[in-house]
């Protein structure tokens, strides 16, 4: 006969203000088994563990049910209350009467008090059916994955390969570096974006535990924490990179036009092309869906024969590496290299993108006047396509009148509801740069609010004021296009409610961040879930901001939501000191509430193996015979197999049948 | 006198223009968008839009109700077509004109129309239009109300019983 004790929690005033505790603890003292049924103001409180631990010390008691908030925070202290006192920490029980019962029923006292009688009934009925279990372990694989090479992605990595752990980053580009590496310079300190990064680019690059696989993306992964196997398809570059020495002589060679990604578009780069000078790995690469085939140079053919000289001839790439890197008679496979990596925690940091300016038709965006932020950042960079000259791209002519507009995209139901969280301090940071350099030129930036959350950064927005920026309050509605590719600008003073319209020479639209689409694919090969803006969603909005629901991943940077680059990095720190927890203590905790199949009734029919859905079940020769087995490391406790095997052969440990039929009656009852 | 903030005075301000189909209203964050593109606040008619909008969230209904921007709307639905939160502004224009009409607070430059649709039952007449219509093989008048007089005679009735016959403008 199991020992019941009852322990009810009036949780302050959160269940008692709704719940009459005491009928509660009364109506338990008569359910089938309870030796004991106490309530108190806070069970758990340190008072309120203790009268758990004296009850099981004295013998009363040798089951515990607490009827209180939630399992979701409180179950692990109640376990290890048991477990202090010489019980088997899975003895125990919780009832869910504050965030289902009284949170939820604040309006009906008399109901919510019956609920919590049911609710109370039914884990009392549970805990007649509970074994003791004993907790699980499976060994760790000390290496991990970091999936995105920006900068959030940069420190997981530098972090991990710190603390000794080897570290893989993929990176779909050719280099890493991200967003940051395509910026100017940073707010609000106008450091120079790649003096500060480059360094860290080049630490990362050479560090005896991190390797870098670039121009590489993930494309399967398996497994669970600790033992995770992915494989990464390292697509083909067209060149030998252990001969490629990065000095760009393919690039200029290459006579094929394709829109720099890396200067969003504002200018063209070859087929055959470095990523950007500061490059990490500098290596070049041969964009085959652009190249051209000079000189009819199919990739795995022999060259032609030249009738004038009788010699072979060669693409202009071909011929201008020095390192003989590009040898275009090889047979490269299209489709690249599969790698496959074992690791025991993966870390994906994908970044973002931020939104066209084809997408805002009242924008003018035709104009090609009419940029995006990002845009601009290339614009005014020493390394962009005008070499940092401030040139409007209709006719190369300085621009005078310079409009900034803020919230394309973002806070705007038709298209992204959420705030970017960083428009406003780039927008300041680009405007103050310029203002910097140009005196003479008139900058209005139009926002709705001007949003400076963050270390000094209120100041440098007061200090845009005092430099002679013009700010107004109020969102732009339009822009007209005028002849000689000028813009009107159809703007609104709510301060002094007038409207504005003027002519300008250039406008930048502060586009919204977003999750790229190739990211949205990753996110489903690794599992991670969407948040409503989507954005992967970390476990718990303040508690868990760098892991997931799934065990062994976690985040960092912009995939998880808009941040600026101290937040990120903050994130990348954390998101590695979270992975490396598992891999420091060299193996992992598996809870014992999964399924087991008991090889004895299994006969082996299989149906229980594809209805599993985390692929938990084989099928396994024992005695000559097929077996179901269940890797303990996979099952979820999810319970379908239970429920599926027609032999009864599967037992979901924590939830007996004798458990759940004792649920039902107290339920229905 | 500064502004007095009253929440049962803004919340009977809010009902009232839901009510009357402004239901809109309390999405508005106070971007300005519809007030930058507004051809009536262009024309030196500022409480249109954004600033109608912050002035009924004040729960300054009666204190605005004299006021004559609200009849240069054009109906253009602009600023419904740029609001990024679907606050619908225009159709709060519109929930206001009837709060003001059904007080009788309308203003004098509704009247030319108001008497064109009485007596012909078209706020905008067309008869500039007569003559295109004619040349491309259209009666002059359209087949609407101008060219039935017992339908004239129906809104005509309506009019003189609703409270708009008060007016003595027709």
């Amino acid at each position: 006969m199991p020992k019941i004790g009852v322990y009810v929690c009036h949780c302050g005033s959160n269940i008692a203000g709704v719940v009459d505790v005491e009928a509660v603890r009364d109506f338990a003292e008569e359910l089938p088994d309870v030796a004991v049924s106490r309530k108190t103001l806070f069970m758990c409180s340190d008072a309120g563990q203790e009268m758990i631990k004296q009850d099981i010390r004295d013998g009363i008691v040798d089951r515990v049910v607490v009827a209180a908030c939630t399992p979701r925070t409180h179950e692990p202290i109640f376990r290890k209350a048991l477990e202090s006192a010489g019980l088997n920490k899975y003895l125990f029980e919780m009832a869910n009467i504050r965030d289902q019962d009284s949170w939820v029923h604040a309006n009906d006292k008399e109901g919510a008090t019956e609920k919590a009688k049911k609710l109370l009934a039914s884990a009392v009925g549970k805990s007649r059916g509970l074994e003791p279990l004993e907790d699980k372990y499976v060994e760790v694989t000390p290496n991990a994955l970091v999936i995105g090479g920006g900068v959030a992605g940069i420190f997981s990595a530098l972090e991990l390969a710190d603390m000794g752990y080897k570290t893989y980053v993929v990176e779909k580009e050719p280099s890493i570096g991200g967003v940051m590496a395509q910026l100017d310079k940073t707010f609000p300190t106008n450091d120079c974006s790649a003096c500060i990064l480059t360094p860290v680019m080049v630490e990362a690059g050479t560090h005896p535990n991190i390797e870098l696989m670039t121009y590489s993306e993930v494309q399967e992964v398996d497994g669970f924490i600790g033992n995770f196997k992915v494989k990464v398809r390292k697509k083909q570059t067209y060149v030998d990179w252990n001969k490629c020495t990065g000095c760009g002589a393919c690039a200029e060679a290459c006579p094929a036009k394709v829109p720099d990604e890396f200067n969003a578009g504002l200018n063209n780069r070859g087929a055959a092309y470095i990523h950007f000078p500061q490059a990490v790995p500098k290596k070049a690469v041969v964009d085959m869906e652009h190249c051209i085939n000079c000189a009819g140079r199919e990739i795995g053919q022999e060259p032609k024969i030249s009738k004038k000289t009788g010699k072979p001839r060669y693409a202009p790439c071909e011929k201008a590496c020095p390192a003989e890197a590009i040898n275009r008679s090889l047979e490269y496979d299209p489709k690249g290299e599969i790698v496959e990596l074992d690791v025991g925690t993966i870390i994906v940091a994908t970044g973002y993108q931020v939104m066209g300016k084809e997408n805002f038709k009242e924008m003018a965006p035709d104009s090609p006047n009419v940029i995006t932020a990002l845009q601009l950042e290339r614009l005014i960079s020493a390394t962009g396509p005008t070499d940092g000259k401030f040139l409007r791209p209709s006719d190369n002519e300085k621009p005078k009148t310079v409009t900034f507009v803020s919230c394309m995209g973002s806070r705007d139901v038709n298209f992204h509801t959420y705030c970017s969280r960083i428009c406003c301090m780039y927008m300041i940071k680009q405007a103050r740069l310029l203002k910097e350099k140009y005196p003479d030129l008139n900058i209005n930036m139009h926002f709705i609010d001007v949003r400076c959350a963050g270390k000094d950064y209120d100041e440098y927005y007061v200090g845009a004021r005092k430099m002679g920026i013009n700010i107004f309050k109020g969102k732009v509605g339009g822009l007209e296009t005028l002849p000689q590719d000028r813009l009107r600008v159809m703007a609104y003073d709510m301060e002094s409610c007038t409207p504005i319209e003027y002519d300008s020479d250039l406008v930048v639209l502060a586009t919204a961040v977003e999750l790229p689409e190739t990211a949205k694919k990753l996110g489903q090969t690794v599992g991670v879930q969407f948040c409503g803006a989507n954005f992967f969603k970390e476990m718990h909005p303040k508690l868990g901001p760098v892991e997931t629901s799934t065990g062994g991943v976690f985040l960092a940077g912009c995939c998880q939501g808009p941040k600026d680059i101290p937040d990120s990095v903050a994130q990348g720190k954390g998101a590695a000191a979270s992975a490396a927890v598992p891999l420091a203590q060299g193996r992992v905790t598996i809870e014992p509430l999964i399924s087991e199949v008991d090889q004895d009734k299994c006969s082996g029919c299989g149906i229980c193996v594809p209805l599993c859905p985390y692929s938990a079940i084989k099928l396994r020769e024992k005695d000559e015979k097929l077996r179901a087995a269940i890797d303990i490391a996979q099952c979820k406790g999810c319970g379908v197999c239970t429920s599926a095997c027609p032999s009864g052969a599967i037992t979901l440990h924590g939830y007996t049948e004798e458990s759940i039929f004792n649920q039902i009656e107290a339920l229905t009852s | 006198m500064g502004l007095e903030i009253d929440g049962k005075k803004i919340n009977e301000a809010v009902k009232t223009i839901v009510d009357y189909g402004g239901d809109g209203i309390l999405n508005c964050v106070q971007c300005g968008a519809c007030s930058a593109v507004c051809p009536g606040v262009r024309a030196g008619m500022p409480v249109l839009c954004r600033l109608l909008i912050r002035r009924i969230l004040n729960g300054q209904l009666e204190e605005t109700i004299e006021e004559m921007s609200t009849w240069a709307c054009q109906s253009c639905n602009r600023c419904t077509e740029i609001c990024p939160q679907g606050v619908r502004p225009q159709e709060v224009v519109f929930a206001f004109r009837r709060y003001q009409a059904n007080d009788l607070a309308i203003s004098t430059s509704a009247f030319g129309p108001l008497m064109s649709f009485y007596e012909t039952g078209h706020a905008v007449t067309v008869k500039d239009a007569a003559e295109k219509r004619e040349q491309v093989g259209l009666d002059g008048n359209p087949p609407t109300s101008l060219n039935d007089e017992e339908a004239q005679k129906e809104l005509q009735a309506l009019l003189d019983a609703s409270p708009m016959g008060e007016l003595g403008i027709f």
